[in-house]
This record gives C-alpha cells, structure tokens and sequence, in this order.
C-alpha cells in the first residue's frame, strides 16, 4: 500500500508531524511537573519493554513519579486492554501497541488519546520530536491525530547460515528465487539441517507473507476487493507454502518467532525469515555468531519491498491524568533512552541515534552487529507497514491469510481454492468496515 | 417465657441470621449472577470492529446457527470431550486399582503417580509442547530411536484432537484415580469376603462387584471433568491455538479469539452462552445417570 510505504529518511509533509516538530513549551518544560503522581504502564513483555524498563528508576528519579508496570505477554496484554477499555477504565495509563496491526480499530474505538497537542506543547528541550522516524510518526497517525510515539523499528529480515552456504557452494541469495535454489541445494547438500524457515502458525503468518507478497509485486486489496487470488497473490501464496511445505520443518504449521529462533539459534535450519527483534535470542550462546549472515529478504519482481513496522506508546483515552502518561511516554521515546535501548539490540526509530558514535561503536563491534543494521537501514528506507489488510478488522484478516496459507502447506487445497476462499471471506470482511 | 415474648426472640434470631447470611449472599450474587446476566444482556447486543455497541436481538443466536466456524467447533469439543473423557475414566480406575492394591509402594512414588494434575495447564502445555515438536522435541527422537517414523502429533490435523487429549489425559488421569481411589476405600469388605468364599475370579470379581459398587463414585468424577472438559481451553492455547487450520477450534477458543481478538463481544457471549448450555446438560445428564447407579 503506497500510502503506507515508510521513508523514514525523507521529510514527509504531513500536516500533524509538522505540529509535532514545534515545541512551544520546551522553554518552561519542568520533568518534576507531576511529582508524586502514578503512572500505569500496560506492556507487552518483548524485547523492545524489557530494555525500556531496565531503566524505570531513572525515569522515576527524574520525575518523581512512580511507575506502576502492568506486564503480559503479547496476546495476553491485549485481552488485558479489550477488558479495561471496554470497561471505560482508568486503570492504565499508558499502553503499548501496534499502529500496524491494531491502528485503525483502536483508533476507531476511540481509545488512543490524541498526542498532537501535547507532542507540540509539552516536550523537553532535548525531546526532538522531529528526529522520530517521520513515517512511524505518521502510521501512527489515524484521522488526523497522533496516537502513539514509535519505540523501535523492526520488521522480519532474512537470516543464513553462511559456513552452510560455503559447504554447499551457494552464494548470498539475492532474489526469491535465489532462496528457493538454495533451499533445494542444501536439501540434498546438508540433509540434517531443515533448509528454510519461516511463520506457519496461522495468526502470525501475514507478519512475513506480506514480505513476499509485496516483493513478489502483489497487493492486499484494490477497489475495496480481496486481490489475494490475482496473480500476484496467488504466486506469493504458492511460493511462500511450497518453500514450508517442501524445505520447512515437520510441524511448521506451528511455527511462530519462538520456534522459529530456537530452531535456527540450535544449527537445526540454514535459513531463517524472523524477526529483527529476534537477533539477541538468535545469538544466545554464541553459536551462531560464528557464521552470520543476514540480509533484507531478497527481492521479488517488485525489488525489496521490506515489512516495516515498530511498537508505539500510546496514551489511554480513559487515563486520568493524560498529562503525567505523557511525560512517561515523553521520556520513554526521548533520544536518550532510545539509544541505551539501541546498546541492548533494540533499532532506534531515530535517525539521530542510528547514527551516534557510540551506537556506531557497539555495531562496529560483531560483523552481525553491522550486517543486522545494514538490513534494518534497507527497511527503513524502503519498508511498507502493510500486514495483513489495511482495514479496521486488520486482526482478523490475518486470519483468514494464515488460513491460506496453512491449507496450501497441509495440502488441503489447491493455490485456486484457497485464494478463493480467502478472498470471499475477506470480501465479507472488507463490506463490513 | 410468653408466646409473644418466644415468637419477638424467633423474629430476633430470624434478623440475625439473615444479617449474618447477608455478605455471604450479596457476595454470590455480585460475583456468579451479575456476570451471568451481563453476559446475557451482551448476547443480544451487537459490537462492531471498532466496540460501537447496538441491540440485536436474537441475531447473534440466529447467526451461530449458519456459523460454520460454530459447528465445527461444536464438534471439536465433542471429539475431544469424549476421548479425553472415556481415556481417564478408564485409566483413572486402572490407576486407582494399582494403587489401592500396591499398598507397600512408596508414599512418594504415589505422589509423583498423581502429581501432573498438581501442574497448571500452562505449564503442562508448554512442557509437550517442547516435547511433540517434531524438530527438536523428545517424542520423535524416541520414536526414531526404536526405528518408528516420526510424527507431527501437534502439527497433524488429523493427529492433533488425539495429541491434545493425551496430553489433557496425562495430566488429568490421576485427579480420576484419586477420586476412584476414595471410593475404593469406601467399599464394604463384606461383599468381597462373600465373593471370596463363593471362589469368584479376581476379574469377575471387578467386573460384578467393585465396578457397578464404583459406579456412582465414577459418574460423579465424569461430572467434575465434563465440566472442565467442555470448556477445554488453557492447553490448546498453548499448544496449537486452535489450529492447524481450525483443526482444534474448540467452541472456547473460538468466543475467546471473536471476544477479545476482533472485539465483537455480543457474538462471543452468545457462544459461550450456548456452550455453558451444554455444560449444563452434559451434567443433568450424568446427574440423572448417577441417580440412577446409586446403591
């Protein structure tokens, strides 16, 4: 989706982010503004809050507030919002969120606070609104009104092992193709490792199909109809199944980031398409640091059209004290906390911090280090938020994507039957938004 | 003491006790009733993508009945409903016959013999769910080990609904037993004695005494995991959430997933509405049934 396509490097002229970049009350900004206060902070228990929360004291030594960390996993978290928000609560303050998953239906609910105002008025000196990555700022961006403030950047990017490559004689793969050879060669080459990896559990399968879809050239929708059975569609559902299906593992309809790090972290699989969240797990113990290869996952007829998307920090609607949860916010997002984040393996969605001296320092320090920026500097500069439809119901599309998917690697259907399946379903699901 | 004095006293302790009751009761009713009836009232209502809230009516019950994804749930839950139930009952009184006749085995091995069902499901789930997986889990490595094909169990969709109920039976089998158990040791010894002397065999013994004397102590153990197993939800969750495809959608997994994941709640209580309708009747039925094998 074009509209959607991130520039993060390029000035956007969106009329809210030029709101953003002023900042009228930095002159009389005062840290200590709500001392004694209690901010509650909903979070999801990722990589990306627990080095944000590793320095919680600091915040709460700079404001004098105190802050009260509601933590969950990923799916518990929002079950634990559903509840609160539907209850008109004011329970949580500040919660974390997915402008790309969840954007258009929680924006549409009405439970994001509008941060415009206070993204301008109430910001420190060194805030620097402006050095935030512009295109998160304005996929977070919905009617008009700023909803969250980006926390990271990331998206799935494409990791191999490079000592298997050299055994079998292949080359870095630079298009789709590419990895579909590489795949069969080492199926033959190497038969104790799986030769590909990537998402099958059917909730988490848009995350890295929309990857191929768009490398591949295809589209979720034009003219308000499902396109999942236009020809690009229906290539990139054939491509992504066959490559699980003929080089993934047994059970890959499973398969989400957890399995899919520990497989690979494990030597168990040649090439892995997971997150650039998951570097550090990937990493853990050390084995893999030895044969590092990663890259932005290779092109399609359409080039390399990365899925890029961040966390945000969102203030509540129903928060009580909307001032206080954006100080909380504020401080989480300012350039100083977002680059000791960057120091634990979390990409800053700051340009600014992308290029520090010290951050360069650390990346300079692992040859994964720099191939890993490398990719994430590939996904903000050419990445497209677009996971799943870009509808209120974006949720439950996936769902009826992963369902593809999952009935072509199991064989239940034909490409035909399962796009047509999924494109009636989702037409459905369009009409009612 | 007269009668107007003995009937103003009766009053007194009438008020004293409906004062004393009062907390106990408004404590009831505030956390069993007021969320039935909520939930009730939310089942005609209609919640769209974005939580805007509008009365339905009947809609949502009239729309389960076209639902696809309900009936197959429906026939999920049943599926695993009776396998899981049928594998407990019948090795939770095996369980329960060896421990009641091993009477010299080890107090900690008795206890180890009943301990998964000490274990929260979570955490049971997570354990097989490193287990089964077919790459890196134990199961397909012993397999292999004795020349066996691996299998996908989890992954499987023909397999999973019998891979879940193993792992529900494994974990739920010994709470079976120990309730067997007690009622073992409640039979009278005399039957025995006189089935002893009449030279009855060990397995005629079972099968015409102690299993139909059992009967009405398995029926009720039937109740307590009809009831948790109708609702079958923390280890699907963990291990396959309701997939592959929708092969293990069970009727909770699915309100749970319309509920909290694509927000139209008023469609998600009228399913689990329906659901604990049949929760209800699977228990009148084995009520019934329990009356019937009382002795």
């Amino acid at each position: 989706m074009k509209a959607r396509m991130l520039a993060t490097h390029v000035a956007l002229p969106v009329l809210v982010i030029a709101a953003v970049s002023g900042q009228a009350g930095a002159a009389d900004f005062d840290w200590m503004k709500f001392k004694g206060k209690t901010v509650t902070f909903l979070a999801n228990n990722n990589p990306v809050s627990q080095a944000l929360l590793t320095y919680k004291a600091d915040f709460e030594k700079l404001t004098g507030m105190t802050l009260k960390v509601d933590g969950y996993q990923e799916q518990q978290m929002r079950q634990r919002l559903v509840t609160v928000m539907n209850a008109n609560s004011d329970e949580v303050d500040v919660f974390m969120t997915l402008p790309s998953r969840e954007g258009e239906q929680f924006a549409a609910a009405g439970w994001y606070a509008d941060l415009t105002a206070m993204a301008k008025d109430e910001v420190a000196k060194e805030y620097d609104p402006a050095g935030l990555s512009q295109a998160l700022l304005k996929a977070a961006t919905f009617g008009g009104k700023l909803t969250s403030m980006p926390m990271n950047l990331e998206g799935p990017i494409f990791y191999y092992r490079t000592d298997i490559f050299r055994k079998c004689g292949l080359d870095a793969p630079k298009t789709i193709k590419d990895v579909e050879a590489a795949a069969e060669k080492i199926k033959t080459c190497d038969s104790a490792v799986t030769p590909f990896v990537s998402r099958g559990l059917k909730p988490a399968v848009a995350y890295t199909f929309s990857n191929m879809l768009h490398n591949i050239g295809g589209t979720y929708m034009a003219g308000g109809k499902s396109k999942l059975c236009s020809a690009k569609g229906k290539e990139a559902l054939d491509t992504y199944s066959r490559l699980l299906r003929d080089f993934g593992p047994p059970g890959v309809v499973n398969y989400s980031f957890q399995q899919i790090s520990a497989l690979y972290r494990s030597g168990r699989a040649a090439m892995a398409f997971e997150s650039s969240n998951e570097l550090r797990t990937v990493m853990e113990g050390g084995a893999r640091l030895k044969d590092p290869g990663l890259l932005p996952f290779p092109a399609g007829a359409a080039g390399q059209v990365p899925t890029t998307i961040g966390w945000g920090m969102a203030v509540s609607s129903h928060s009580k004290q909307p001032g206080a949860a954006w100080y909380f916010v504020q401080w989480a997002t300012s350039p100083e906390v977002q680059k000791k984040m960057a120091l634990q393996g979390i990409a800053p969605p700051r340009p600014s911090v992308a290029n520090d001296p010290e951050y360069r320092k650390w990346i300079e320090e692992e040859p994964v280090r720099k191939e890993w920026q490398a990719a994430l500097d590939v996904l903000a500069t050419k990445g497209s938020s677009e996971v799943g439809y870009p509808i209120v119901a974006n949720p439950q599309s996936r769902e009826f994507i992963g369902q593809a998917v999952q009935d072509l690697i199991l064989k239940q259907k034909t490409v035909d039957q399962a796009c047509a399946d999924a494109d009636k379903a989702l037409d459905a699901l369009i009409a009612l938004n | 003491m007269s009668d107007t004095a003995a009937t103003l006293t009766q009053d007194r302790q009438k008020l004293e006790m409906a004062a004393l009751s009062a907390p106990a009761v408004i404590f009831t009713v505030a956390m069993i009733a007021f969320p039935v009836v909520y939930t009730i009232w939310l089942g005609f209502q209609n919640f769209s993508s974005t939580g805007k809230q509008s009365f339905a009516g009947l809609a949502n019950y009239s729309k389960l009945v076209s639902d696809y994804e309900f009936w197959h749930g429906l026939w999920v839950t049943i599926a695993l409903y009776v396998l899981s139930l049928v594998l407990q009952l019948v090795f939770g009184v095996w369980l329960a016959l060896v421990l009641f006749h091993a009477k010299r085995l080890p107090g900690i091995v008795r206890s180890l013999f009943i301990s998964p069902f000490m274990m929260p499901p979570v955490v049971a789930g997570m354990m097989w769910l490193v287990i089964l997986d077919p790459s890196l889990g134990a199961a397909n490595y012993i397999l292999q080990s004795f020349g066996l094909p691996p299998s996908d169990w989890l992954a499987s969709p023909s397999l999973v609904i019998p891979t879940v109920a193993l792992i529900d039976s494994w974990q739920w089998t010994p709470y079976v037993a120990l309730i067997v158990l007690g009622g073992l040791q409640s039979l009278p010894p005399s039957v025995y004695e006189a089935a002893q002397i009449d030279g009855a065999s060990p397995f005629r013994t079972f099968r015409r005494i102690t299993l139909p004397l059992l009967l009405p102590t398995i029926v009720t153990a039937a109740i307590l995991r009809s009831v948790d197993l109708l609702r079958f939800f923390d280890i699907i969750y963990i291990t396959t959430q309701g997939g592959p495809g929708n092969a293990s959608n069970t009727l909770n997994i699915y309100g749970f997933r319309v509920g909290f994941e694509f927000f139209n709640i008023g469609y998600a209580s009228a399913l689990m509405l329906t659901l604990t309708a049949i929760v209800f009747g699977a228990v009148l039925a084995f009520n019934r049934l329990r009356g019937a094998v009382a002795w």
